[in-house]
């Protein structure tokens, strides 16, 4: 199962996120944003597996969050690439 | 102790706010947003936790919306110097507390322009009071929602109505009113709430905090360290963190998260009545006393629970200390921080004596009050 990371510009968004996730059943996890991924500096990510997709960007919607990026990550490499992208 | 004194700060706090604050400090809680181990993440969700329920109680749809500031001084002063500019024009009333009077007359002298809405002698503001000063550039509408003196409550719901209409900003201070009266800020159409967490919220003192609803750009008065956009020179723009700069009270946030799943559990409404029905006991007691004097309206129109009363030419500060020395009652005497308020209610000169009830007091406690009161009355 492919592993997601959705950046959000504060920690205080990715926690509202998150709790909103955890009453819809998802398990969604709080990290810091990876340096690579993190083009502003300090911010911080919801991880999640493609299934969870959906319900997160939905929860965007629904609390007019922003995302700065939804990336997958290499399962063996541990490379980031943006959603969708096809691995070179 | 007979503690009268909710109105400065609430005693005793809600059951497990002190368990809350004790476990915080006890389980080496990290500091949200600067970094990724477990205790600071979960510090972030703590606090984001306490936002919501907060936002539950006042009626807030985006809890995004509500920033933690030390207490309701600080979120008025947020309010009040991030939206007004040189040139602009507030309106507040005769009743506010120095934490909006002050602030407002400061900004005098860099430009601002400050009309105040006479209340009545009993501490009441009417909407036509408010309207008539209405100009082309009033840019702010202040209001307390209940006043620290005397506990009356204010027309927000008309005054929040007629700002909408005209397109001001409106900002209220909960002080004496969160926790203890039932807020909506959608249906009062307030679009900035300043409230304190450790009055009738009853949770520790160092907290409060401050709504401002999406119709309002709000400067921050502090700029600094969030936690998010590090690289960049300029403060965030996204909300809490553009008004949150710097490490957060965590322990107090914990306890007043506290108190507000207690709060929302009881219901205000329920708290509010309670407390009404004390104070209407505390008003008709303490008229039946010979040389009593209460301020505000009368015992049939609801107040929040502050009540100030002089007795005869007796100074304010020693008839605390009578009441304390004769029956351990807590209370405050003196001016209250609320200069304007006090020539509103004809009280500058002797300041007054105020009692408090809150939550958990008893109706027991409000007689050996009133009976406290009338043994000094008769002897002296």
């Amino acid at each position: 199962m492919s592993q997601y990371v959705a950046v959000f510009a504060s920690l205080n968004q990715t926690a509202l996120l998150k709790r909103a996730l955890y009453r819809e059943g998802i398990f969604a996890d709080m990290l810091r944003t990876p340096h690579c991924l993190a083009s502003t500096g300090c911010s911080f990510a919801l991880s999640c597996d493609g299934t969870e997709l959906v319900a997160l960007e939905a929860q965007c919607q629904r609390l007019a969050i922003a995302h700065g990026g939804i990336f997958e990550r290499d399962a063996v490499s541990g490379v980031y690439r943006p959603r969708g992208e096809r691995p070179l | 102790m007979i503690y009268l004194d909710n109105a400065a700060t609430s005693w005793p706090k809600a059951p497990g706010v002190v368990r809350a604050v004790v476990n915080v400090l006890k389980s080496a809680a990290g500091n949200p947003g600067r970094t990724s181990h477990r205790s600071a993440l979960d510090a972030a969700e703590l606090i984001q936790e306490c936002r919501e329920n907060l936002a539950a109680l006042i009626g807030v749809g985006n809890p995004l919306r509500i920033c933690f500031t030390a207490n309701t001084t600080e979120a008025l002063n947020l309010a009040i110097k991030g939206v007004l500019k040189p040139g602009d024009h507030a309106i507040c009333s005769s009743m506010e507390h120095n934490s909006v009077w002050r602030p407002l007359v400061a900004l005098e002298s860099s430009g601002v322009e400050l009309s105040i809405a006479q209340a009545n002698s009993h501490g009441v503001l009417v909407r036509a009071a408010v309207e008539r000063l209405i100009r082309g550039n009033t840019r702010l509408i202040v209001l307390t929602h209940a006043s620290n003196v005397n506990g009356a409550i204010q027309p927000v719901a008309e005054v929040g109505e007629l700002a909408r209409s005209r397109g001001i900003p409106f900002l209220v201070d909960a002080a004496q009113s969160a926790g203890s009266i039932p807020i909506d800020v959608k249906a009062m159409k307030i679009d900035l709430l300043a409230f304190p967490g450790h009055k009738g919220l009853l949770g520790p003192q160092g907290t409060g905090g401050l709504y401002v609803s999406e119709h309002v750009d709000l400067r921050p008065l502090m700029e600094g360290g969030t936690g998010s956009h590090s690289l960049e020179a300029a403060q965030p723009a996204e909300f809490p963190d553009r008004l949150e700069s710097g490490t957060l009270n965590l322990p107090g946030i914990a306890g007043l998260n506290c108190s507000v799943q207690y709060l929302l559990k009881k219901g205000v409404a329920t708290v509010a009545r309670h407390e009404a029905r004390l104070t209407r006991r505390l008003i008709e007691g303490l008229k039946c006393v010979d040389g009593v004097t209460v301020y505000g309206p009368g015992a049939e129109i609801d107040r929040a629970p502050a009540v100030s009363f002089n007795l005869c030419e007796w100074d304010a500060m020693a008839v605390a200390e009578q009441l304390e020395s004769r029956a351990g009652i807590a209370c405050r005497p003196g001016w209250h921080c609320a200069g304007l308020a006090h020539r509103t209610l004809g009280t500058a000169e002797q300041g007054t004596v105020r009692l408090s009830p809150g939550p958990f007091t008893r109706a027991a406690e409000i007689d050996a009050a009133i009976e406290t009161v009338a043994g000094l009355a008769s002897n002296g």
